[in-house]
């Protein structure tokens, strides 16, 4: 046990601390309490709001029912779930077959993998790829991007690693193939490498915007984050909620721009805070195992 | 090896090599295919047709581009300024934690301090428009309280710089004390007793024992920083920029999708891109070295 004396400076420490973290957390709180502000309020609510005055959830009511922004998130989910499956399996394959250190060529498949990490061909050529595959406006083009990320796959390879040799070698005898082995014998054994990867993997995806943006020209196919984008860059709601919201007096077209924002931003967050006790338990462990710029 | 025992290994992992080959047919066509892509920096891109061979034509316009010029050094200058003001701060958080000692107290407040980590630059820019708008975010509401007078930020040539540098450190100060962190839960407790004995308030041992114990640490990230010095930070630059400050902060990123892709320079974006790209790994390689040789340990 720690017998240092508690001195000034000590708590000189503890304040400073508890003050940084009042800044990391205080405007995403100020940005739930606008988007649980009530219509009469609104107007006064500002960056020192710290109360929602005429606590409502009509924002999010009305804001959930304009098409884009609930297939915004339907689309986010579907593009994270599917994006999940690939990269999982692709990930656990990859690490699997090159931890067997005698493979033959593995030295020459690392290499290869490696080079992406430090040299890639750039956005131009990356959108002529999806152009000459017919993948342009495809779900596809969204959910296959960087389906098997090098740093991800490093990680993985040291959690089969840990797998116990004799485990393997037991199933070897009992007449196993490699594929029974990876799925019946290692990823049961490895949730930890899969709650890791997938962690990563899914926060890449929740958070993706760019490519989606680029390669997805129907709007109803972009994900929360685009429609999110689109909002905080044109600073309108007029042209965002669209003519027939607006001319019909629906409830969008009652929200202030600044709760329609907030509440979109909300939204954008919520799945990663209820991820976040998972996510602080392993992704913290992942970085130290070496995705040090991820 | 002999070709027989060779063949024979390769027959025996033929499972494992089928295995294999999706991975293989993804980084072979999501990576490779596109960096032979790349080849129309050096061609004129024709839409109907082939593409010309134009060798360093697009190469040489951009150097004599007074605009890829300032892009350039706008590059340079954002990310100077983030090596410079930012770098520094995840390793004094580090040694704040270390003086804490309830791990309660020092759990809850690391929880809350690596959540901006995990938010997109799109969620992270909506933030800062709100924060430093004018004359209702936080910020002006601060700075009027104060009788000043309130300041658009985001629109401010003289403020936008520091707004990346500022909200880098929102995002990041937590997520990256976490290596030092942990550097610093490595150093052997003996050391602080023996300097306790001796005498040595916190202050000298923080000073004495425990910077020089996190000191590989500090430069291995330090050099590893350095080998991806080109990324400015594209996705925080795209979400925060505007027309009013796009001249102090178009960086060679944003300069390729702006240039290259919406505006159909396909060619002259591709060579932007390309010449990013052979820098980062002259910056990626020799920063690699540099490690193995003060650390013992390489970037991978």
């Amino acid at each position: 046990m720690d017998k240092r004396k508690a001195g000034i400076g000590h708590w000189v420490v503890v304040v400073t601390l508890f003050v940084l973290a009042v800044v990391m957390v205080y405007p995403l709180y100020n940005q739930l309490v606008i988007s649980l502000t009530g219509p009469e309020y609104i107007t006064q609510a500002d960056g020192t709001t710290l109360i929602p005055r005429g606590f409502t959830l009509s924002t999010y009511t009305s804001v959930l029912a304009i098409p884009k922004v609930y297939w915004g998130l339907l689309n986010s989910l579907f593009i994270t779930a599917a994006g999940l499956v690939v990269n999982i399996l692709l990930t656990s394959i990859g690490a699997y077959v090159l931890i067997k250190r005698n493979l033959v060529g593995r030295g020459f498949f690392m290499i290869m993998i490696v080079i992406t990490m430090i040299f890639e061909g750039g956005l131009i050529p990356d959108y002529f790829l999806m152009r000459d595959l017919h993948l342009l406006n495809t779900y596809a083009s969204v959910i296959l991007f960087k389906a098997v990320n090098p740093y991800y796959l490093i990680i993985m390879m040291r959690f089969f690693d840990q797998v116990p040799k004799s485990m393997l070698e037991a199933a070897r005898l009992d007449g196993y193939g490699d594929v029974r082995i990876l799925f019946k014998i290692v990823l049961p054994v490895s949730v930890a490498g899969i709650a890791t990867i997938s962690l990563f993997y899914g926060v890449f995806h929740w958070n993706e915007y760019f490519r989606a943006m680029i390669y997805l020209s129907s709007e109803h196919k972009w994900p929360l984050q685009v429609i999110l984008r689109e909002l905080i860059i044109s600073m309108e709601k007029a042209s965002f909620i669209g003519s027939t919201n607006f001319l019909q007096s629906t409830g969008a077209a009652a929200i202030e721009f600044k709760a329609l924002k907030a509440s979109l931003i909300i939204l954008a967050i919520v799945p990663i805070l209820l991820f976040y006790p998972f996510v602080l338990r392993y992704f913290v462990k992942g970085r130290l195992q070496g995705a040090v710029k991820e | 090896m002999n070709s027989g025992l060779l063949r024979k290994k390769i027959k025996r992992d033929r499972a494992l090599y089928l295995m294999l080959l999706p991975v293989l047919i993804y980084y072979i066509v999501w990576h490779y295919i596109p960096m032979w892509g790349a080849r129309i920096a050096f061609q004129d891109f024709k839409y109907i047709g082939t593409n010309e061979w134009v060798g360093f034509k697009h190469f040489k316009m951009l150097f004599s581009s007074p605009v890829f010029l300032r892009v350039f050094l706008n590059t340079i200058t954002i990310s100077a300024m983030k090596i410079g003001f930012f770098f520094p701060l995840p390793i004094i958080l580090a040694f704040l934690f270390n003086e804490i000692r309830s791990s309660g107290y020092r759990k809850i407040i690391q929880s809350v301090i690596y959540l901006p980590h995990f938010l997109s630059w799109v969620v992270i820019a909506g933030i800062f428009i709100s924060l430093l708008s004018s004359p209702l975010g936080v910020v002006n509401q601060i700075i009027t309280f104060f009788g000043g007078e309130p300041v658009s930020f985001m629109t401010s040539t003289r403020h936008i710089r520091w707004i990346f540098v500022v909200s880098e450190t929102w995002r990041s100060i937590g997520w990256d004390s976490i290596l030092y962190i942990a550097a610093i839960n490595g150093i052997a407790p003996e050391l602080y007793d023996a300097a306790t004995v001796d005498g040595a308030n916190r202050l000298q041992q923080a000073r004495h024992i425990t910077l020089p114990s996190i000191l590989p640490t500090i430069i291995t990230v330090f050099i590893l920083n350095m080998g991806f010095f080109m990324n400015a930070g594209f996705d925080q630059v795209f979400n925060m920029m505007n027309d009013a400050v796009i001249n102090k902060v178009d960086i060679i990123d944003t300069y390729v999708y702006r240039v290259g892709l919406t505006k159909g320079n396909f060619s002259l974006g591709t060579a932007a891109g390309l010449f990013k790209g052979v820098i980062g790994i002259f910056l990626i390689l020799g920063t690699d070295r540099l490690s193995r040789k003060t650390s013992g340990e390489g970037v991978w």
